[in-house]
């Protein structure tokens, strides 16, 4: 099992002059002591436009801040807007190998069409092609990498030959990931050969029931560049001594997410289409409440939730181990709530306490 | 999170009265229901009772139905709302509507809370469009609306939000939450077009529509449902919604 840290680098209002900065710099802070208690890899989201929410419109730069901070943590890009309007696969591709060569190969790319009408109408893209150019991005990034000259007619954009520079660190190029929102995209990271980054609530069941979909599938695919068969999934962290602190400031943390979620106009509330057939993306208080009777259930925490004490996030990261998931990548804070000194004690008891229960595989 | 920044005794003046909450089911069948959404270029906070919550951006909502059965004969009925949220889920908050049967209007306003104006409604359907125009009573244009270039959706991906009335009942002044139930059996999308909209003749002037986003028309049966739910306005729902069936 591998653990990761996500940032949506969301930010309380009032917006005064240096709170953002001030969101920004706790969140390095906390890579830094993330990467020193040996977590696999740091995400950064794209969003654009969603106020509080999420103000992580420029993730490249934030990660190449964190890489200069940190030696061993994996920088993962979480994903980038794979649509015209927003960023061009050119530029995509390139401003990926730079972060990699900074990064000294540590760069994880993961892709993503957007789900927000906020953000698609704000930059007046056509929520009914997002798929399509997605699609098209995914096809073509692993060639801008390993071609010394490529060219393209595709689609959603096209391009005489030219040298596409620079070229990644990592051979054939950098593990590539797509975020999965709408049910259905798994099967669509499988037949390309990529990687699941969940980013949105899932019950045990039915994540099991994608995951061991994915792996079937997969096994059958046309890759787009190296496989990368790995499931993550995301998930809130607050671990405490006391079960009951645990739980009552995490699921703070879980509410407060779930209410400036709620501001959002996804797609398909303002733009009735098939290409968006569901209408949010993670909503913690649509978790379902644990079946299995876990300890947690007293305290309201819905099932597989990492907030408690240690106990209880073993139990719950178990769970996930069992069902196939390969990463779990967690929310350490939203718009603020808790304080840094809280969020960093959390990240050193679950290093100290839960981290040893997962010991990672001896490299063959 | 952001709440509405109105005051909550804005629409008590003119809500409509509910002597009872035993509201019972109607069901009206073959409805011809178009919606228009639109962003605001304005802060929709600003348009909304405390209770509630704005999107990001505010969105006006318009939806023009076409009944042509119902208890009370054939009629008409359009209304204008401001896309919101009751908590976390997602509402349209009426602003008025217009009418055109007086017997359906009183029915709708008594039962279910709509505040209602007569007027006129002209809905047609073609292959290639729809359109919809909404005149006063002393046919002054208060809405046109267009849809262009149709294609046709599953039935399933068109959304109906439910409505918050502001409205009187036994209990007091409170926003009502109205949810009918939506069985489509046919769904179009198209081009949205906003020809006319006068703000202040709908009893809001600072309704300020900008961009439209989508136009949809449906071919449904429409349930208008038991009654559920009450909020106090000047609460947010987490604290201030009253289940009905509990008193």
């Amino acid at each position: 099992m591998k653990f990761g840290v996500m940032y949506e680098l969301s930010v309380p209002r009032p917006f005064a002059n240096g709170i953002e900065r001030a969101v920004i710099e706790g969140a390095l802070e906390q890579i830094r002591l993330a990467d020193e208690l040996g977590f696999d890899t740091a995400w950064a989201v794209e969003h654009h436009f969603l106020e509080e929410y999420s103000h992580s419109s420029a993730p490249e730069l934030f990660l190449t801040a964190a890489a200069m901070q940190t030696k061993q943590i994996r920088v993962g890009h979480g994903a980038v807007v794979c649509v015209p309007e927003i960023n061009h696969p050119i530029r995509v591709a390139e401003r990926a190998a730079f972060l990699d060569i900074l990064s000294g190969g540590r760069l994880e790319l993961g892709t993503a069409r957007s789900s927000t009408w906020t953000e698609l109408g704000g930059f007046q893209a056509d929520p009914d092609s997002t798929k399509r150019d997605w699609d098209e991005y995914v096809q073509v990034l692993p060639k801008m990498w390993a071609e010394e000259r490529f060219s393209w007619q595709g689609t959603s954009f096209s391009m005489p030959e030219r040298a596409i520079l620079p070229k990644p660190i990592q051979k054939p190029h950098p593990p590539l990931w797509v975020t999965v929102t709408s049910p259905g995209t798994e099967l669509d990271a499988a037949d390309r050969g990529i990687g699941c980054l969940g980013v949105a609530a899932a019950s045990f069941v039915e994540q099991e029931r994608r995951t061991q979909e994915y792996h079937r599938r997969i096994q059958l695919c046309d890759p787009v560049g190296a496989v990368n068969d790995q499931v993550a999934t995301l998930n809130f962290l607050y671990c405490h001594e006391d079960a009951r602190t645990g739980a009552a400031r995490g699921m703070q943390m879980l509410g407060n997410f779930g209410l400036l979620n709620s501001h959002l106009l996804f797609t398909r509330e303002a733009y009735p289409t098939v290409a968006y057939p569901t209408l949010g993306n993670l909503a913690p208080g649509k978790g379902k409440k644990s079946e299995k009777g876990s300890p947690a259930d007293a305290l309201g925490v819905p099932e597989g939730m990492c907030v408690g004490d240690p106990r209880q996030i073993i139990a719950a990261i178990k769970e996930w181990e069992s069902i196939g998931i390969d990463q779990v990548n967690f929310m350490l804070n939203a718009a603020e709530i808790l304080p840094q000194e809280q969020v960093l004690e959390s990240l050193r008891l679950f290093a100290s306490e839960v981290l040893p229960a997962f010991p990672k595989a001896e490299p063959a | 999170m952001l709440s509405g920044i109105a005051n909550p005794e804005a629409r008590e003046a003119g809500a409509p009265r509910l002597i009872d909450l035993g509201t019972e089911e109607v069901n009206l069948p073959g409805a011809s229901v178009l919606q228009v959404l639109c962003e605001l270029a304005n802060d929709s906070a600003e348009l909304l009772p405390p209770a509630l919550h704005p999107t990001l951006p505010g969105i006006v909502t318009w939806g023009v139905y076409d009944f042509p059965e119902s208890p009370w004969g054939a009629f008409r009925l359009a209304q204008t709302r401001i896309e919101c949220r009751s908590g976390t889920r997602p509402r349209g908050f009426l602003v008025s509507g217009v009418i055109d049967n007086d017997a359906a209007r009183e029915a709708l306003q008594s039962r279910w809370g709509y505040l209602l104006a007569a007027g006129q409604i002209d809905f047609r359907r073609g292959y290639d469009g729809a359109d919809v125009g909404v005149r006063s009573r002393d046919g002054q244009p208060m809405l046109a609306l267009g849809l262009r270039a149709p294609v046709r959706l599953p039935e399933d991906v068109v959304q109906f939000v439910a409505s918050i009335h502001p409205v009187h009942t036994p209990r007091g002044y409170r926003l009502l939450q109205v949810d009918p139930r939506h069985s489509l059996q046919r769904a179009e999308r198209g081009d949205p077009g906003v020809e006319c909209f006068d703000a202040e003749a709908w009893g809001e002037a600072r309704i300020e529509p900008v961009y439209p986003i989508s136009a949809s028309i449906c071919l449904a049966d429409v349930r208008l449902p038991r009654l559920r739910f009450l909020c106090r306005p000047g609460e947010i729902a987490f604290t201030g919604t009253e289940p009905i069936a509990d008193k």
